[in-house]
């Protein structure tokens, strides 16, 4: 038997453990896979060539569910993180791991593994079932088509690094309900309300903001007055830093 | 070994923890005792490194709780709230603490069974009761084989039988060697455990001493007498304190009872009953204790 001391590798093992030994976790999951391949079927099944919609990409088309399993990934990981305040466990977790930081890296990491595992796996599926339907149609594709492929990783990047930034956010504010409403409101929405705003370089702004970012980089042909997928990952990755780093200098400074 | 040198906390303008300074030693229970809102819970959670403290420190066999490279290993806490996922199982909760340090498997089914909860190790500890859930906050402060082991009041919500289970734990987790320090607001439960006392109140040290000292020490005791001429009896201790409890009853303090006794005998005074009486550890308590509760009663 080796002897018992913390490792950063024991950290990880453990947040995988709390991971899949809640009930949420199961719940959002097969939530979010459920609806992305639920609503991609139904856009394969009503598509019609000439219903108007021949020039919207046909990943983006096929994928359109992402956007509302991406909040149901967003909520789990608010839960991740901020749930442990809800519930007193996060007393337990920085008692065992007192250095706190690897802590909050674990649960990225997992997080983040967990997530674009089960995001790319599914828009994978949920393209391929749309193809049934679309394979007569002007929208018939393959993945060995030119950035097909790229663009069904970069939805499930994309929803993933958003839920990053919601199990940053989780960690910042220590409320679930709280870092729902920052992620419905200031991710969502604000970026919204900005692009009615009639100024060009808000426009230009905007293209790296994080939903915007996201959707640049699930599009297999470019889309018009998005960034260019590698700069709109960019992005998207420093967004994500950024709202990891927040929460991991202030769990070194505030009580627990 | 717990360490604790000029501890202070506060919150804005209040001071809830103010220059404390004690050490519990292994081999023995020690009690940390003091009337609610006294700063217990707080201290404990300095020592843990929960709460940063606004000045001084604390150490755990030397060095800071967090720099300990298996910090479970060294001390195991129970913390007075819940700190569990009501979600996950009694089990999972464990093994998911055992992780973060290699601890096997074997080892969170040994706690479950010293806890009493294997029974009930796969149920999710929603639906847990007050005791069970003290029992499983122990069961984790176990799991390392811990040299120091603190609990912040343990027995809260347990029934007569868990009780006398904490009880005989602590005990024998301190015959093992082990520190224990065992925070509580009840002086009759600590008589029963503890070898040691730290007392604070509104965050100051109070007493850092043993059992029988504090007795000894609280104002000392008194002698309970019957007699049919208790008035007169009275009249011939001079500078003595007499509670009258019933008009053949009194209750003296400062003569003891021999020369109670003889000033009696001396004055053809008869003696029905002479009883010294020792004051319980709770009144030793109060009177330590009274200025600095937080939340006193107003008489109605």
């Amino acid at each position: 038997m080796t002897t018992p001391a913390l490792t950063h590798a024991r950290v990880l093992r453990s947040e995988w453990h709390k991971l899949w030994t809640v009930r949420s976790t199961w719940t959002t999951v097969l939530t979010a896979a459920a609806l992305l391949l639920g609503v991609g079927i139904l856009m394969g099944a009503t598509y019609t060539s000439d219903g108007g919609d021949s020039d919207v990409d046909t990943v983006v088309l096929s994928l359109y569910g992402s956007q509302l399993g991406g909040i149901a990934l967003a909520v789990l990981g608010i839960l991740v993180t901020a749930g442990e305040y809800a519930t007193g466990m996060i007393r337990a977790s920085l008692t065992a791991v007192p250095r706190r930081a690897p802590v909050l890296w674990a649960k990225a990491a997992v997080y983040t593994a967990t997530v674009f595992a089960v995001s790319f796996l599914t828009a994978l599926l949920t393209f391929l079932t749309a193809q049934v339907f679309l394979s007569d149609t002007d929208q018939a594709a393959s993945l060995t088509d030119d950035g097909v492929l790229a663009a069904i990783a970069g939805n499930a990047a994309g929803v993933t690094l958003l839920g990053v930034l919601a199990l940053g956010l989780g960690a910042t504010l220590r409320s679930v309900p709280g870092a729902i409403g920052a992620f419905v409101g200031g991710v969502l929405i604000v970026p919204e309300i900005l692009g009615m705003l009639p100024y060009e370089a808000m426009d230009t702004a905007l293209r790296y903001f994080p939903t915007q970012a996201a959707g640049a980089l699930g599009s297999a042909t470019p889309l018009a007055g998005a960034a260019a997928p590698g700069a709109a990952l960019l992005a998207l990755f420093l967004w994500a830093a950024a709202a990891l780093v927040v929460p991991a200098w202030l769990l070194r400074r505030r009580d627990v | 070994m717990i360490r604790a040198e000029n501890l202070t906390k506060r919150y804005g303008d209040t001071t809830v923890v103010q220059d404390l300074g004690f050490t519990v030693r292994p081999g023995a229970v020690t009690g940390f005792l003091g009337p609610n809102g006294a700063g217990k819970s707080t201290t404990l959670r300095m020592i843990l490194g929960l709460d940063a403290p606004t000045r001084g420190h604390a150490t755990i066999d030397g060095i800071p709780y967090a720099a300990h490279t298996a910090p479970l290993t060294r001390v195991g806490a129970l913390l007075e709230a819940r700190s569990v996922h009501p979600g996950r199982s009694a089990y999972h909760h464990l093994m998911a603490l055992a992780h973060t340090h290699g601890i096997p498997h074997a080892r969170v089914e040994r706690v479950l069974a010293l806890a009493g909860l294997t029974g009930v190790a796969r149920k999710r500890v929603k639906g847990f009761s007050l005791g069970m859930g003290q029992r499983l906050g122990i069961a984790a402060a176990l799991l390392g084989d811990p040299a120091t082991v603190i609990l912040d009041e343990p027995v809260n919500g347990l029934d007569p039988e868990g009780v006398l289970w904490i009880r005989t734990l602590l005990k024998s987790l301190a015959a093992e060697g082990r520190t224990v320090l065992v925070s509580s607001h009840l002086m009759s439960e600590m008589a029963l455990t503890a070898d040691h006392l730290i007392v604070i109140g509104k965050g100051r040290l109070l007493a850092d001493t043993t059992v029988d000292e504090l007795v000894r020490t609280s104002g000392g005791a008194s002698v309970k007498v019957v007699s049919p001429e208790a008035s007169r009896l009275r009249s011939l201790l001079p500078g003595a304190g007499f509670t009258v409890e019933a008009p053949d009853t009194l209750v003296v303090t400062g003569p003891d009872a021999p020369e109670i006794g003889r000033t009696a005998a001396a004055h053809g005074v008869p003696l029905h009953e002479l009883t010294p009486q020792a004051p319980s550890l709770e009144q030793a308590f109060m009177a330590l204790t009274h200025d600095s509760v937080e939340y006193q009663g107003a008489p109605a």
